[in-house]
């Protein structure tokens, strides 16, 4: 009788614990995976940047392991009151209009402004509430001002408020398979067609192809 | 007779010295003590505060020099002009400098400009210190000759509103030429413009008068943003700027200086 009971609970941990266990599970998030040997960077590329991140499942990563996959990255906070809902609501119709195929090679990536409420446990809530998947969704926080390097690569501005609110540029970025920033959409209206044609070409000769081929 | 020639002979080698510059005082060179005290944001949202405290800081009492930048340089050679990364300043970097380790003759004391941000703050913790955060930046800049707040000062405001309205020398002038203001700190107005660490938070769009639907659009929060002095001209050219900037830009009359912690 214990046993289900037992391996279900493992499974939640292969999960959470992703790092720790190279069992091929589907569910593991994009920030878990092995960095691939492609030699250096490009010199436009945003994975040449040092800083450290660590994801809602606690994993500390440079931004380097997301290499050989194109990523849609926004910057956002988990308490925002206006524009970021809709820009991640956005995301999710942008995925949901991806053909499977188009979908098993992208990522989603989302980095906090927020770096002192949004701890990883937040982030995991974040990403329960919105059912992101753990497929292809990161969620990443960081130091503040790694966050502001990054920012600032992206050409986003943000201030924080009296009330720890963060007014910011609303930019979906998309960057191709080697970090360097492929195109960026500004302000809230809907970008997905566009969005998906940089896609199709991009994952055309992406170093990671597939969902599937990954978890080996 | 000799004695002549060797006079030139030093004058020469003087001369030849790739960025030679004259010594300066200790008191010149060396960072000033910001007391504790208040910066008025020139936007604010409606539940901001009108003042935000900024506990007690050093800054430099001038802009960084070529000469300066130049000692960086041959120490951390990936931040060569023929090495540094495009991701990390554009290709105006350092242009004026002759080739990667010279900088030209009498150009020592010169403000270092054509530099990006990132070359900005890999100098400032090669350094030991860090870029003002744009709030100390102008909490310093704000000071007069005499007083704490140059507004009151109608010498300091003229002087200031001249240097805003003349555009930029093709050759700039040395650092500390200027009158210090009233805590010692050359430059901050009439050489060059500065970066600062956080001059990516300025919330405006080119056309941005009111609160308006584009801003509405590019910006999350933006439309509870209001002015809080509309008279401070030379402040809201300084927002404008900062806010058209990007970290790897690199301009013939911005350039930094450094702060640190107590």
């Amino acid at each position: 009788m214990k046993w289900p009971f037992f391996i279900t609970l493992l499974s939640g941990l292969t999960i959470l614990n992703c790092g720790a266990d190279e069992a091929k599970s589907s569910a593991k998030p994009p920030c878990c995976r092995e960095a691939l040997p492609l030699g250096a960077y490009t010199d436009q590329s945003l994975y040449q940047l040092d800083s450290k991140w660590t994801s809602d499942v606690s994993r500390e990563l440079k931004l380097g392991v997301l290499r050989g996959r194109p990523q849609v990255l926004v910057m956002f906070f988990a308490q925002c009151e206006y524009a970021c809902p809709r820009l991640v609501h956005n995301l999710k119709a942008l995925e949901s209009a991806m053909k499977v195929d188009l979908r098993q090679k992208v990522d989603f990536l989302l980095i906090s402004f927020d770096s002192d409420r949004d701890t990883p446990e937040a982030l995991r809530a974040y990403r329960e509430k919105n059912k992101l998947g753990m497929a292809n969704w990161t969620l990443l926080r960081g130091a503040g001002d790694d966050v502001r390097e990054l920012a600032a690569l992206l050409g986003i501005n943000y201030v924080k408020d009296a009330r720890g609110q963060f007014a910011h540029s609303n930019v979906v970025t998309v960057l191709n398979a080697d970090g360097e920033i492929a195109y960026q959409h500004q302000g809230l209206e809907d970008g997905s067609l566009k969005i998906i044609e940089i896609l199709e070409r991009l994952t055309a000769d992406a170093a990671r192809p597939s969902g599937r081929k990954t978890s080996q | 007779m000799i004695l002549r020639r060797c006079i030139a002979c030093a004058i020469t080698v003087i001369l030849s010295l790739p960025c030679a510059h004259a010594e300066k005082s200790d008191a010149f060179k060396s960072a000033i003590e910001i007391p504790a005290g208040v910066y008025r944001p020139l936007f604010r949202g409606e539940n901001d505060p009108r003042e935000i405290r900024i506990p007690r800081f050093f800054i430099d009492a001038h802009p960084v020099t070529n000469a300066d930048f130049l000692e960086f340089v041959r120490a951390n050679p990936k931040w060569r002009r023929s090495t540094v990364k495009r991701l990390f300043a554009d290709d105006g970097y350092l242009r004026h400098w002759m080739d990667d380790l010279t900088c030209g003759d009498g150009r020592g004391d010169q403000p270092v400009t054509f530099v990006s941000w990132f070359a900005a703050k890999a100098f400032a913790s090669w350094k030991g210190k860090r870029l003002p955060t744009t709030a100390e930046w102008e909490r310093v800049a704000a000071a007069g000759f005499e007083s704490a707040d140059g507004s009151k000062e109608p010498r300091f405001v003229a002087e200031v509103g001249r240097w805003y309205s003349t555009p930029a020398p093709r050759t700039l002038p040395e650092v500390g030429q200027s009158k210090a203001n009233f805590f010692g700190v050359y430059d901050l107005h009439g050489l060059i413009w500065e970066w600062t660490s956080d001059f990516n938070s300025a919330i405006v769009t080119g056309d941005a008068r009111s609160d308006t639907g584009l801003e509405r659009q590019l910006f999350c929060g933006a439309g509870s943003l209001g002015a809080n002095d509309r008279t401070n001209f030379p402040a809201f050219m300084r927002y404008g700027f900062r806010s058209s900037l990007k970290a790897g830009y690199t301009i013939h009359n911005l350039g930094f200086r450094c702060a640190n912690d107590p």
